[in-house]
């Protein structure tokens, strides 16, 4: 017969294991309820949604406050009703809207009104706030208030994104007057006054994460599914796809360089997700340059680029090629390129320019992705006798080289590698090529009336065939200038387990409070 | 003593002083407008120029850097541009946890480190003395990234056992400890190799003084001559080092931070960078400059109090 024999050692021992297992935690997941973790690449800077600093703050601004409409789910760009029962353009200047009665501020601030909707999108609007978002508004008179829920709005000129980026957009979200009033300078950052959308915050610890709890006084309708969504801000994807695996996140964007890795080795519990992303990249030549001021040069440059190899190279087959700067599914989008790869013409073309021998820098930020493109270019471009150094900049100096107003790196600024991420409407992607954006975002230093003049006009053209058009006729002018060489939309993937059911816009972006559970 | 601390005081507060006015005076060569990064492509010309003002950017650099000095004498770092919130409330926040991790890391370090290297010592030319080398030389051969890489899909990912990212819930001590594990092991890891060379090395050369052999010859037990006698005085260069170890460790966190997405002065001030941030970046530096000024004087102090020779000579 066996008999306990408990020695003076094996207590302590089993002590001391008890003792640990007390501080460390039993694991947590039983007691979790219906918690969502996901990562946000960035830790929140400004919820105030005229004052958003990037995706990373909007990302929760959205699951916070409402808007009169808000960003269709899917695969297709669109918007639907949201805070607005009814909502209808009765000509190209004025907008009607009537709000859903009983719609809650947190903290005691009452019913949202048509007088915050009248306070948010004029805030917006008034130069004197400074917000970054007064463009989104550039044609907003005023906001007529008719009754406690009714209002319209009223354009001084038809603004076609109107429906695209400003209502739907961050520029379009409903911040509650009475609640803002009682701040100084009437803005706040990173603690909201009062919310009206389906969750609050319930604490945040820099850096480490942010809890979004269901807000009790919610009644705006379709209601979340999560208790809770613990956000995690990971700057590094590779960090986050770890977590991912190490089961401590739920939902995670990953980066096109594992994209295969993953798909090749497969999670048997999770699942892989990929989009198409609204960003354009292209290869720019400054074309104030004296060595590029040649628009042949430029031509034969662009057809020296292997586009396809550079893609191979940059995103691993995950991105396909661009034909402009206006993403598919998006009014303007082009079906074609005009220039295609021809090393053979390109070497004669910069003979018959007199241009042999070549010898240009290309600056680009210093992202893998980017040194492999740039590799791939620098290789293109010796095959056809032009020796490019390449030039990998941090991002605080990259971001500067081509401002005039930064210093005077812009007149040595040669050939670049740039990316900018927009909002699902084109005039988004072709505002920064405007001649007045020249020394400032418009680092090609490419000007033309003729896009100025179409870039005004596609503002205010309500008709999406003809807006389509003006478009694509601006991407064409923008390569025939020879500045331009397209490369890119990028794509965006990311990973979930089985268990969750994503809610995601037509680029990936994540809207948290639709996040559900798997049937 | 006291002569010989108080000097070392005065000595470390001018280190202080100048290193802060060399890093001020770098941050506003390197190129970057920080009105540009953070507004972005939308801003308007009036509002860059505005955040300008506000950053103080517009004013002569000697201006500026008296503006810095003055304000922290008043023990204000000045304010995050982009979240407007203090910076002295994110050197709270980062400074203990990154301090935290160093001490951890180095400490456990410490812990197998010297003992092994005075085993080490006392075994000298043995088998386990040879394995003991070729362990050390290992450890301290293997880059810290990979270390910490490896540890992270071994017992974060392959066998669940130890979280992968984050510092723990707040106020959870036992979390805290949990999630301190992984980064403090992939810092600390090429230290014990480190520590364990070095007082061998220093071990050996006691282990042969005349003291010593005095001692064995009067019949003291070796236990009592290597911990007592040889350990305490080997052990000095050890605390130097450790000093500056602690400096070192709390800008080499830095990858640690990155890698396991844990809070703290490396990854803040990496950001700061990037974004040009300049009152976060001299925050975090400054109270990394006086950390690591502070560990120093700390440890030249101590090897004063073992070694009166020392204070002779500043």
């Amino acid at each position: 017969m066996k008999t306990l024999n408990l020695k003076r050692r094996h207590f302590l021992a089993g002590s001391a294991a008890t003792i640990g297992l007390g501080m460390v935690g039993l694991p947590t997941a039983w007691a979790e309820g219906k918690t969502l973790k996901i990562r946000n690449y960035a830790d929140i800077q400004n919820l105030d949604p005229a004052f958003n600093t990037a995706q990373a703050d909007a990302v929760i601004t959205d699951s916070l406050l409402l808007g009169l409409v808000r960003m269709k789910t899917g695969t297709e760009w669109g918007w639907e009703k949201e805070a607005a029962e009814e909502i209808e353009q009765v000509d190209p200047t004025h907008v009607r809207f009537k709000l859903k009665s009983g719609l809650k501020w947190s903290n005691g601030y009452g019913t949202l009104t048509a007088e915050d909707v009248k306070y948010s999108f004029e805030r917006v609007a008034n130069p004197k706030v400074q917000s970054p978002y007064i463009d989104d508004w550039a044609t907003l008179d005023h906001v007529e208030v008719h009754d406690e829920l009714s209002g319209t709005i009223v354009l001084k000129e038809p603004f076609a994104p109107l429906w695209t980026t400003t209502l739907p957009g961050w520029a379009g979200k409903i911040v509650s007057k009475a609640a803002m009033e009682k701040l100084p300078d009437q803005k706040f950052t990173t603690t909201m006054p009062a919310v009206s959308g389906p969750y609050m915050i319930k604490e945040w610890v820099p850096k480490q994460r942010l809890t979004l709890v269901r807000n009790p006084d919610y009644t705006g309708g379709e209601t979340a599914y999560y208790d809770q969504i613990e956000v995690y801000p990971i700057e590094d994807e590779k960090a986050a796809e770890i977590a991912f695996e190490s089961r401590d996140l739920d939902f995670t964007d990953i980066s096109l360089s594992s994209l295969k890795t993953y798909k090749d080795k497969g999670m048997q519990d999770a699942t892989i997700t990929e989009h198409p992303a609204l960003s354009y990249v292209w290869f720019g030549q400054n074309q104030e340059n004296p060595a590029l001021k040649d628009p042949k040069i430029r031509e034969a440059i662009q057809k020296a680029i292997d586009v396809n190899t550079v893609l191979d190279a940059a995103y691993f087959g995950a991105a396909t090629r661009a034909t402009g700067i206006i993403a598919p599914g998006l009014v303007g989008h082009r079906e074609a390129n005009l220039t295609n790869f021809d090393p053979d013409a390109a070497r004669e073309e910069l003979k018959a320019a007199g241009a042999e021998g070549l010898k240009l820098k290309l600056s680009f930020l210093n992202k893998a992705e980017w040194v492999a493109a740039a590799q791939v270019i620098q290789a293109n471009l010796a095959d056809v006798g032009v020796d490019v150094t390449l030039e990998p900049l941090d991002s605080g100096t990259f971001w500067t080289i081509g401002d005039e107003k930064s210093g005077n790196s812009w007149k040595d600024l040669q050939l670049l590698l740039g990316r900018f991420s927009m909002n699902p409407d084109p005039a988004w992607a072709t505002a920064w090529f405007t001649c007045k954006q020249v020394g400032v975002w418009d680092w090609e230093r490419f000007c033309s009336k003729e896009y100025d003049q179409l870039h005004e006009s596609g503002l205010r053209e309500l008709d999406p065939a003809k807006r389509g058009e003006m478009y694509v006729k601006m991407q064409d002018i923008m390569e025939k200038s020879g500045s331009y060489l397209f490369l890119t939309h990028e794509a965006t993937a990311a990973i979930y387990r089985n268990s969750v059911a994503p809610a995601l816009k037509p680029d990936g972006t994540a809207v948290l409070w639709r996040f559900g559970a798997a049937a | 003593m006291w002569l010989y601390a108080l000097q070392r005081f005065g000595m470390a507060l001018l280190v202080c002083v100048l290193s802060v006015t060399v890093l001020f005076c770098i941050a506003y060569v390197i190129p970057g407008d920080p009105t540009a990064i953070a507004l972005g492509p939308r801003a308007t010309p009036e509002m860059r120029e505005a955040l300008r003002i506000r950053m103080g950017l517009g004013q002569p650099i000697y201006m500026q850097l008296y503006h810095f000095f003055s304000s922290l004498l008043r023990g204000d770092l000045g304010v995050d541009v982009w979240s407007n919130r203090p910076v002295i409330d994110i050197v709270k926040e980062t400074l203990p946890k990154t301090m935290i991790l160093a001490v951890t890391g180095l400490g456990w370090a410490a812990l197998i480190g010297i003992p092994l290297g005075c085993y080490s010592a006392v075994r000298r030319n043995k088998l386990d003395d040879r394995i003991i080398g070729i362990f050390s030389i290992a450890m301290i051969s293997t880059p810290s990234f990979l270390t910490a890489i490896y540890a992270l899909l071994v017992f974060a990912v392959t066998l669940n056992w130890l979280p992968a990212i984050g510092a723990g819930e707040p106020g959870n001590f036992g979390d805290q400890v949990v999630h301190l594990i992984l980064p403090a092991f992939a810092i600390g890891f090429a230290w014990v190799g480190y520590l364990s060379r070095l007082v061998r090395a220093t071990m050996l050369e006691v282990l042969n003084e005349t003291h010593i052999r005095f001692s064995r010859a009067f019949g003291l037990p070796e236990w009592k001559i290597t911990l007592k006698y040889a350990l305490k005085i080997a052990v000095l260069p050890t605390i130097t080092l450790l000093g500056m170890a602690y400096g070192g460790l709390l800008s080499s966190a830095v990858f640690a931070e990155i890698i396991f997405n844990r809070p703290g002065v490396g990854q803040s001030a990496l950001a700061a960078v990037n974004t040009r941030n300049y009152p976060v970046m001299m925050g975090l530096t400054l109270s990394t400059i006086f950390i690591f000024t502070m560990c120093t004087l700390i440890a030249d102090l101590l090897v004063a109090a073992l070694d009166p020779k020392i204070r002779k000579g500043l």
